[in-house]
């Protein structure tokens, strides 16, 4: 029994995996857009919207297939693995571009014409002044995208990438323990999900700007 | 004033939908002279001052910086930007910056001077308006005066040739005001170009070398303060000064 | 402004050249040899064909046969696991050369992709709980209850084309599964009256949760058991077919039904 959960645990490491290329991809992939949304001309900012209210509203299940089965072979001949990341990311990226022009947004006008004042191209503004503030307000909703890319990261199984999921499902048909298989997968989750929150609160406080009361 | 012309604004037209903001407004600003803009809100003083530098775009007219004309096409607005400073009423310091960095950040990204050589240049601004000692706080730890007084020290930093005031005391608590002025009033004394739109009377009696007043989108009249307060030519002009002088108080010296 | 255009355009110039590399042609024996690697498909979650142990190896009737037909072609054989109704798209797709997954031979799949000759003949099988009061002396009997089957296997299709299309069962009644496994558990807990699946894997889970018993076995839906191939691979199928011929021959096929079925 302790060998199977050994089975079920060193999928985590693929989990992890498949996180760290959807999240980042996703991030600068959103970001991208959320610039381009924000600064980039009625045109350009269409076509973002566009692709963000496609993405978030087809399920990522769905995505990631057509992406894998459809795309891959015929243009790009990627493996599960990648297919299913930069899938995610993908569909990640429609959700990061909301969180990040809703902070691009906050951080407010006045700091753009006060960057402009002193001589600063735009591009100069939006990357000296804008965004650094924007990330800041970004972190909170960001770590939230951060949880469901590590548990939308499970999906990957339906392409054969050998994450906790898949182990789990192999291993309640060999064992008939269902509850013990899947069991030890939501630990495995939970655990990830918990120990990400806890690293991007403690970000937040380390970045929080001070004010008169601190 | 009979030093050169260094700011001219010729017959300046703005336009927001139907709402004519102001039309064929002129005015020559001549170099080291300090003007006053008074006038009831809302007549076109700050869209005008942002129009001098360009931050709003003009529909007629104008501008000359030094005898070139800045709203020519195919102007670097940029580098505009760079000759002229700016304060604005509600300071917008960058809050991610500490005052030193606030201050820095022009010269480094904009200026491309090496770092230590922009924080000499920086401190040295800093110490100017009397705040070396808040370097490395952050807006959020200053006061409304302090980070006003910052934002002069950024503005001041990129060697400005003319200053823009918008209203720089109108966000600022009343024993906070002070200090903003003292700094501007200092300004002024080392002849600095300045262009200040604002409703401090003392200030504009006693620092401005030209006081124009606004009413309507267009200027109604233009003197020494000793003429307009003193001799106002126009009714309207002695009105406005009436009632403004009852609620801010005559400063006495 | 003009970086992210520029961040842009280079990225969408760098994904189109990447597209222009396509897969490559040619006789997928030729490159699997040149390759030295067979990529076989499998869902390893069915047990005895194929399933993992506990020391998470990939075990079963379908995997050693599987391992010497590549050793007999001079190939190392590397696995690629995923659910069963991803393996036929896999296969069109060319994800995977070939996949070995207790696949039952059918016009549907046939329209898809190819077959092999057949490696073993399987039968199929009703699985009901303790306490079950019915009868299936025929396979139509099934219509009367509940049942469960795997999505994509051939019980799926023959039950839904001969008993529900043609309006003798409620679509209601008929449950798909992802894996036998969750047909059978379902099963013990009275969610369903009846499973339909291969007799060998049903008897394997019959014993393991207990509670269950397969009470007809016959040959319907199934039948002959083959190795999957992309429609076309001519070449490919002859090299296996031959192999399977040698093995059934030396009687290593029927070792492994006694290793494996024989509990």
């Amino acid at each position: 029994m302790n060998q199977f959960f050994t089975y079920i645990a060193q999928g985590t490491f693929i989990t992890i995996a498949v996180t760290l290329v959807s999240l980042p991809f996703g991030l600068a992939l959103g970001l991208s857009l959320a610039l381009v949304y924000n600064y980039g001309g009625r045109w350009a900012a269409r076509a973002a919207g566009a692709y963000s209210l496609l993405m978030r509203g087809v399920p990522p299940i769905v995505l990631l297939f057509i992406l894998y089965f459809i795309l891959s072979g015929r243009l790009l001949n990627l493996s599960p693995f990648w297919a299913g990341s930069l899938a995610l990311g993908i569909v990640s990226s429609a959700y990061q571009m909301e969180i990040l022009r809703g902070a691009l947004q906050s951080v407010g006008g006045g700091q753009m014409v006060a960057a402009r004042a002193i001589g600063m191209s735009r591009w100069q503004a939006i990357q000296h002044i804008i965004v650094p503030q924007a990330v800041r307000l970004a972190i909170p909703p960001w770590s939230n995208e951060a949880s469901i890319v590590l548990k939308d990261s499970s999906l990957v199984y339906a392409l054969g990438v050998p994450e906790v999921l898949r182990r789990a499902q192999q291993l309640s048909a060999t064992t008939q323990q269902p509850f013990l298989a899947f069991g030890a997968a939501a630990l495995i989750y939970f655990v990830l999900v918990f120990l990400t929150n806890r690293a991007l609160d403690w970000l937040a406080e380390k970045t929080k700007l001070p004010t008169q009361h601190t | 004033m009979d030093t050169p012309v260094i700011l001219q604004a010729k017959n300046l037209t703005k336009i927001y939908g139907k709402n004519v903001i102001f039309q064929n407004i002129s005015l020559d600003v001549h170099k080291g002279e300090t003007i006053v803009i008074i006038g009831p809100s809302g007549t076109g003083k700050s869209t005008l001052l942002r129009c001098m530098n360009l931050l709003t775009r003009i529909d007629g007219g104008q501008i000359f910086l030094e005898g070139q004309e800045i709203t020519a096409a195919g102007t670097n607005e940029d580098r505009v930007r760079q000759q002229m400073g700016m304060v604005f009423q509600n300071f917008l310091l960058f809050n991610h910056l500490t005052a030193l960095n606030n201050v820095m950040i022009g010269l480094s990204k904009v200026k491309k001077m090496p770092q230590a050589a922009a924080r000499e240049k920086a401190m040295h601004e800093l110490s100017r308006v009397g705040l070396s000692d808040r370097a490395d706080h952050y807006p959020g730890q200053l006061s409304g005066g302090q980070q006003q007084r910052v934002a002069i020290a950024r503005a001041l930093a990129m060697d400005p040739k003319v200053m823009l005031f918008d209203e720089p005391t109108s966000a600022l608590d009343p024993e906070l005001i002070g200090e903003v002025l003292g700094v501007m009033a200092q300004l002024a004394r080392e002849h600095m170009t300045m262009l200040v739109v604002s409703h401090e009377m003392g200030f504009a009696r006693e620092v401005a070398d030209r006081i124009v007043f606004m009413e309507k989108g267009s200027i109604v009249e233009q003197g020494s303060p000793e003429d307009l307060f003193e001799r106002p030519r126009q009714a309207r002009t002695r009105e406005f000064l009436g009632k403004i002088t009852e609620l801010y108080g005559k400063k006495e010296r | 402004m003009k970086i992210v255009w520029k961040v842009f355009v280079l990225l969408l110039a760098a994904s189109l050249l990447l597209a222009a590399c396509g897969p490559q042609s040619g006789s997928r024996l030729d490159a699997v040899k040149q390759a030295g690697v067979i990529k076989v498909g499998t869902s390893a979650d069915y047990p005895p064909f194929e399933y993992i142990d506990e020391n998470g190896n990939k075990t079963g009737f379908d995997i050693d046969l599987m391992e010497e037909i590549g050793k007999r072609l001079g190939l190392k054989v590397e696995w690629v696991d995923m659910p069963f109704d991803s393996l036929i798209a896999a296969v069109q797709e060319g994800k995977i050369d070939i996949s070995i997954s207790a696949f039952n031979y059918s016009e549907d799949r046939d329209k898809v992709v190819d077959f092999t000759n057949a490696y073993y003949t399987s039968e199929d099988a009703f699985t009901v709980a303790d306490g079950f009061t019915g009868t299936i002396a025929k396979p139509e009997d099934a219509a009367a209850y509940t049942v469960g089957v795997q999505t994509g296997t051939t019980q799926d299709a023959w039950i839904t084309e001969t008993l529900v299309d043609q309006g003798l069962m409620p679509a209601a009644n008929l449950l798909r599964y992802d894996r036998a496994d969750q047909a059978a558990l379902d099963l013990k807990n009275g969610r369903i009256q009846v499973m339909l699946s291969d007799a060998v894997p049903a008897q394997s889970l019959a014993k393991k949760l207990g509670g269950l018993a397969v009470i007809y076995t016959g040959v319907f839906s199934s039948g002959p058991m083959n190795i999957v191939l992309p429609e076309g691979e001519t070449e490919l199928a002859e090299a296996i077919n031959k192999i399977l011929a040698e093995l059934t021959t030396e009687g290593y096929i029927d070792s492994l039904a006694v290793k494996y079925f024989s509990e």
